[in-house]
């Protein structure tokens, strides 16, 4: 089997993180005390405020950095960003909703071939090959892909795709 | 602190800060100076951390030297001068680590960890810094090199143990050696932490040699605390696995008549299945292929129309001598050993071929979720295959979601469902200081 060149690879994005600021001090008391759906962690200085749609989890700081992660894409996690900056408006609040950025973005992608991942680092320096951690290629041909937005992660695929093409695992003659 | 002060502030403070300002660039000189009798300091200790590790761990002179260079370069350089003690401990551990893959010295970095006392994940994070830093290049061991370090922590001499439970290191180096073999062309290995198969492989190794009912009474754990070494909780699952494919080639031995070989009786068998492990596994191939004809008999039509369903009889030419489903003779057992290895020979084809076949095919035009839904799941069309592969992921169910744009029009009513009424709020803080109050009685 010779996988086509024009093969389509399925990239599922499993988390994207994004960060925005409300531009004004926060009472985690007064968001723990009067909002639904919050843990309230002092020993980290945080709290927890988690949303059902879009599914996120913010982590909320005193300073007005607010960090949310569970969105499925970048619109998702602005949507989430805003009602969350909505909420904390109404529990008295003076927040605007500024430097709203995504900085990081988890994908999985599934190769349709096994791949010799020893022969498949050698090829590729400075790639590394550390069992002991975690693979982030895996040999059935899944990896797991970070990047600061989709379209890097995107970009990515593309690139190490013929990479790992030559390293997939051949057939018996 | 500036000139000109960047926030709002009394006098009096600006003042005072100012004040501060002028002495501390009085003071800069000193305060250099102490800074760098500070870091001078944290780099003789790591320097002796990466002595004591290199004696420890019994390396040459040589590379003892390259490991203080790989430190020094790696403590001065800016990506590492302004980190955390810690990583600056973990750092030590990284560069003796390089300095053994860089000369062929068979450690795991999990060696390292145990020394240390660190995460591992730390340690894996610095170590990938400090060779991206130091643009170094330190191949990473294989495990069969890690296996001979591995066995000599075993305390298995006659010195140690009862004479009925001692095995020379060299024997069960080489025992193990070829169960490690055998485990990695089965997908054992590939992808996973070293230490627990070496373990599983090493035990295994120990209960074949002298498959007497006492060793094979032993557990794992049992096994590891009479040898003095750590028990890893992973290590037991692969003693399964292994165990697993040693039954499946088992099945093929000839003079076993059809008996069922099982985790229990397999033991007494795996110098047999290791001496002739290359028929054994053709034999299994061509029945487990046999059995599959057998199972999915289709009808002459449906079987051109479904893509892949003669191919896996044309890649096991190579492999079988002949590929009639239901009519394959099996390979006359010669009896003789297998006295070439598997890597010897140029590697694991056979199980490649099949692992390659049971992929779902995936081309332009072709919905991999969906396509062959009459042919047998591709984690029982081959015999040994990755776990990941076998125990198939749950397909993620596409839900049809509503376009996002990220900047729609919020109504109150949901974020309203966000916060809570001043009735509940009252009933929590009445809640709260109850409990406050029963928890004092207490």
């Amino acid at each position: 089997m010779e996988p086509s060149n024009d093969v389509a690879l399925d990239i599922i994005i499993t988390n994207v993180v994004a960060v925005f600021r409300t531009r004004c001090h926060l009472n985690l008391r007064t968001i723990a005390l009067e909002g639904v759906n919050v843990i309230y962690k002092p020993e980290y200085g945080k709290v927890l405020m988690k949303l059902r749609k879009p599914r996120i989890t913010a982590s909320i700081w005193s300073s007005g950095k607010i960090i949310c992660t569970g969105a499925t894409s970048e619109d998702e996690a602005k949507q989430g960003a805003r009602r969350l900056a909505r909420t904390l408006q109404k529990l008295g609040f003076k927040v605007r909703f500024s430097e709203f950025k995504v900085v990081n973005v988890l994908a999985v992608c599934s190769m349709p071939f096994a791949i010799r991942l020893i022969d498949f680092t050698k090829n590729n320096r400075p790639i590394s090959y550390e069992p002991e951690l975690h693979p982030a290629v895996f040999s059935t041909g899944s990896l797991t892909i970070t990047g600061p937005n989709v379209q890097a992660v995107a970009t990515a695929v593309e690139h190490i795709y013929p990479m790992l093409l030559e390293c997939q695992k051949p057939l018996r003659k | 602190m500036v000139g000109t002060a960047p926030f709002p502030c009394r006098t009096t403070d600006y003042l005072f800060l100012t004040q501060c300002e002028g002495w501390i660039s009085q003071n800069a000189v000193y305060f250099n100076h102490v800074w760098l009798a500070i870091m001078y300091h944290f780099l003789q200790t790591g320097i002796h951390r990466v002595r004591a590790l290199c004696r420890i761990l019994r390396l040459t002179f040589l590379m003892e030297e390259t490991a203080e260079t790989h430190f020094k370069q790696a403590y001065e350089h800016p990506n590492f001068i302004r980190v955390s003690l810690q990583k600056k401990e973990v750092l030590a551990g990284c560069c003796v680590l390089a300095t053994c893959r860089q000369h062929s010295w068979p450690i795991a970095m999990g060696t390292i960890c145990c020394l240390l006392e660190a995460n591992p994940r730390l340690i894996g994070v610095v170590y990938q810094e400090m060779v991206k830093t130091l643009k170094i290049e330190a191949p990473p061991t294989s495990i069969i090199n890690l296996l001979e370090t591995h066995c000599q922590a075993y305390k298995l001499s006659p010195q140690h143990v009862h004479e009925e439970l001692s095995e020379s290191s060299k024997d069960l180096t080489k025992r193990a050696a070829v169960l490690l073999e055998l485990a990695a062309d089965a997908w054992l290995v590939t992808g996973r932490q070293p230490i627990p198969i070496l373990t599983a492989s090493i035990f295994l190794a120990w209960q074949s040699l002298k498959p007497t009912q006492t060793r094979l009474k032993y557990t794992l754990a049992r096994f590891c605390q009479m040898a003095k070494v750590t028990k890893s909780s992973i290590a037991p699952k692969r003693v399964t696995e292994l165990k697993e494919v040693l039954c499946k080639l088992g099945q093929e031995l000839p003079w076993l008549r059809g008996d069922e070989v099982t985790p229990q009786t397999v033991i007494q068998m795996v110098d047999d299945i290791l001496n002739h492990r290359l028929t054994l596994l053709r034999r299994a191939l061509s029945s487990h292929e046999e059995a599959l004809a057998s199972e999915s008999v289709l009808p002459p039509s449906l079987e051109d129309s479904i893509p892949g369903s003669h191919t896996n009889t044309t890649c096991l030419e190579g492999a079988v001598s002949s590929q009639t489903p239901g009519q394959t003779p099996k390979d006359p057992f010669v009896g003789e050993p297998d006295t070439v290895s598997v890597q010897q020979q140029g590697d694991v084809d056979l199980t490649c071929t099949v692992v390659m076949e049971g992929l779902p095919h995936t081309g332009p035009g072709t919905d991999s979720q969906h396509s062959q839904p009459s042919v047998p799941n591709s984690g029982k069309r081959s015999l040994f295959e990755p776990p990941s592969v076998r125990y198939a992921k749950i397909r993620r169910v596409l839900v049809p979601v509503v376009e996002v744009t990220g900047d729609e029009e919020i109504s109150d009513s949901e974020i309203d469902s966000y916060i809570r009424t001043p009735q509940e709020i009252r009933d929590y803080v009445e809640a709260k200081e109850a409990l406050a109050s029963s928890d004092d009685e207490f």
